[in-house]
């Protein structure tokens, strides 16, 4: 067959809806993404019934045509992700062949690939692993083998061949149909689809229901749910797997005939996630349950046991808890982050957020560049980040990164507050230059101010100061001077809170008490409804009140 | 607004902005989905499809009582049944909500803001 006309396409299209159809159930059994709740095949199915009724109903010798009454019964009936899928391969399909009375191989090849194309362009993000990515691979190979193909039925031999291939291959593409262990339900749809196709070209009949081989599909699926539902061991309620197979033995079945729908209501009073499949031969069975004796005696009644396999799922599940928990410890110290205080307090506030050391200096006790790289060698990082928080230690660390010989770069904050937000937004997953920068808009994103008390008369920013005063500094300016502590306090913090502006910090030092400090926070969280105060004590020398507005 | 929960250990809260993020990025990931829009297209100026960034302007989290409401404003691609894409896009994020947060969406209700035609 060289090419097709409308009346055999309807004639394909109805052999693949009757072959999905067929297997919808094992379908719906592998539904595992992005939904895990196994309605994959029925969707489809009522989707591709839809679309070839309609197909059926208007079904003439131009090709163009038919496909257009299938792309439109796709569209109305199309349920699910997949089935909406489904329905968008083939529109663009029918588009392409619209004005044709009869599609040559080419031409075939070319309209799966259009309607492809036509499907990745609806979805922002297109998930790979699906039924889009066996449609793309089956489309390439048959574009691919128009120059080769003989004749209709032998593309449809390829496309299979490659659907097939494209989807044993999801699991590789979508984590958690590996996780679980199948393939993905709407590309199996699909493969089914295009099966029926080429069951049609060739004036073949299709395989009935293919049973026995889908058990282990559908344990796996059926064990994915029943792990997701729990999240303590001591939640399961049937600790046993229990799987085996009976072989029906004539003799037992004289007095006691086998009934599937008997046998698995009876099984299932036993436990759940009950699967029963049945031919003439054999039965296998698949039950969690409490008693995995009085299920295989059960099964016994009927016939011979053979593979038979009991697992403990509690032990199992505790394992899985365990490992979960040892993959999360952190890894040790490889990127640390060094940097420099003042008072027992902040370095204990600074080592809770992520900072790895914290060498004792600031104003008026710098540390030497020694101070910094013997530090760091203590730890031995591979990476650092140096934080100095002073302005006047950040040539010191410059120094002290060149002297290392492991990655380390410095981030000039210039204050604690600087510094703690600059911690804050270290990601120890990015390189030492991402987080060089991220961590250096971070702390500029901050405003720092500082209360401290002058040592001599003097005017300094158009601010008279005199000896003892407390000064209020802001972003490195005096902006306030004045003789109670606790006024230049609150000026200083209304100040710099804008309208933007959400928390403020208080680092309180060592010669305030928690009284004072505590007084300041309410008065800042009386006049600015929308700003919270978080206090800490840091401990500090000179400095009776560290800030930051943010 | 955020929303919070509390346990025994203590209290959660979660912002808008974390779970318009959870939101949005499931709502992409559906198909048929070309991407959020704002809420307010006209005053925010955003006639188009929202950065990952602002999928807060397109996603709302309303807390009445104990039931959470999500709203969310999205673009179809044209030639999909949208209705179908609007279900699906209801499911999984009732799925992906209970799923990574652990809340308990009452109602999820889409707006569909813009129809995205492609050149086919």
């Amino acid at each position: 067959m060289s090419s097709i006309n409308g009346l055999q396409f309807a004639k394909m299209v109805e052999m693949g809806s009757h072959h999905l159809h067929q297997n919808a159930d094992y379908v719906d059994s592998l539904n595992v993404f992005p939904v895990p709740d196994g309605d994959t095949g029925t969707n489809m199915n009522l989707s591709m019934t839809s679309g070839a009724k309609e197909t059926t109903l208007h079904a003439q010798n131009h090709i163009g045509l038919t496909a257009q009454a299938f792309s439109k019964g796709l569209l109305m009936g199309a349920r699910g992700n997949s089935g909406v899928i489904l329905s968008q391969l083939f529109r663009g399909f029918s588009k392409r062949i619209e004005s044709k009375a009869q599609v040559s191989v080419q031409q075939f090849a070319e309209a799966l690939q259009y309607g492809v194309e036509t499907a990745y362009k609806a979805v922002m993000k297109p998930v790979e692993g699906t039924i889009l990515t066996v449609a793309k691979d089956a489309a390439t190979a048959a574009v691919s083998h128009i120059d080769k193909a003989e004749d209709l039925t032998d593309l449809m031999e390829v496309i299979v061949e490659e659907a097939r291939a494209s989807l044993k291959r999801t699991p590789d593409l979508l984590p958690v149909l590996k996780e679980v262990g199948v393939v993905d339900s709407g590309g199996q749809g699909l493969v089914y689809v295009y099966e029926g196709f080429l069951a049609c070209l060739k004036g073949e009949d299709l395989p009935e229901k293919t049973v026995m081989h889908s058990m282990d599909d559908l344990v796996n699926t059926e064990h994915h749910r029943s792990v997701q539902g729990f999240m303590n061991t001591e939640d399961i309620i049937f600790g046993y797997c229990t799987e085996f197979m009976v072989k029906l033995d004539s003799d037992k079945l004289l007095d006691m005939p086998f009934d599937e729908e008997k046998f698995r209501q009876e099984l299932s009073e036993l436990g759940d996630s009950l699967l029963v499949i049945s031919d003439e031969e054999v039965v296998k069975v698949h039950i969690h349950t409490e008693e995995p004796g009085d299920a295989l005696s059960y099964g016994q009644k009927y016939g011979a046991l053979t593979k038979m396999k009991i697992e403990n799922m509690r032990e199992q599940h505790s394992e899985i808890m365990d490992r979960e928990l040892t993959n999360a410890a952190p890894e040790q110290h490889k990127y640390a982050i060094v940097t420099v205080s003042m008072g027992s307090g902040i370095a204990e506030l600074l080592k809770s957020i992520g900072a790895s050391a914290v060498i004792e200096g600031g104003q008026t006790m710098n540390p030497s560049t020694e101070d910094i790289v013997k530090a760091i060698q203590e730890i031995g990082a591979e990476k650092v980040l140096i934080l100095p928080n002073n302005k006047n230690i950040i040539m010191a660390a410059e120094q002290a990164a060149e002297v290392l010989d492991i990655e380390a770069m410095v981030v000039p904050t210039k204050s604690v507050p600087e510094g703690l937000a600059a911690i804050l937004a270290f990601n120890p997953e990015a390189t030492v230059e991402k987080n060089a920068q991220v961590m250096q808009e971070a702390a500029s994103s901050i405003k720092t101010g500082q209360v401290t008390n002058a040592v001599r008369d003097t005017s300094i920013d158009g601010v008279s100061i005199r000896k003892d005063d407390f000064m209020g500094i802001a972003e490195g300016k005096i902006t306030s001077s004045e003789p109670s502590l606790e006024a230049v306090t609150k000026r200083l913090v209304s100040s710099m809170i804008g309208e933007d502006d959400e928390i403020v910090t208080i680092i309180y030092g060592e010669d305030v008490t928690e009284d004072d400090a505590q007084e300041i926070s309410a008065y800042i969280e009386q006049q600015f409804d929308h700003v919270d105060v978080e206090l800490y004590a840091g401990k500090q020398p000179l400095y009776p009140y560290i800030l930051s507005v943010e | 607004m955020s929303i919070e929960l509390k346990n025994e250990h203590g209290t959660i809260d979660m912002t808008n902005d974390v779970i318009a993020q959870v939101v949005g990025e499931a709502a992409i990931e559906c198909y048929g989905i070309v991407g959020m829009a704002s809420q307010h297209q006209i005053r925010d100026g955003l006639t188009e499809i929202l950065r990952k960034e602002n999928f807060a302007r397109g996603v709302i989290v309303r807390k009445e009582g104990d039931a959470f409401h999500i709203d969310m404003y999205v673009v179809v691609s044209y030639g999909t049944k949208i209705t179908e894409v609007a279900y699906q896009v209801q499911s999984k994020v009732q799925y992906t909500v209970k799923k990574m947060l652990g809340l308990t969406v009452s109602s999820v209700n889409i707006f569909v803001q813009g129809v995205r035609v492609t050149n086919v």
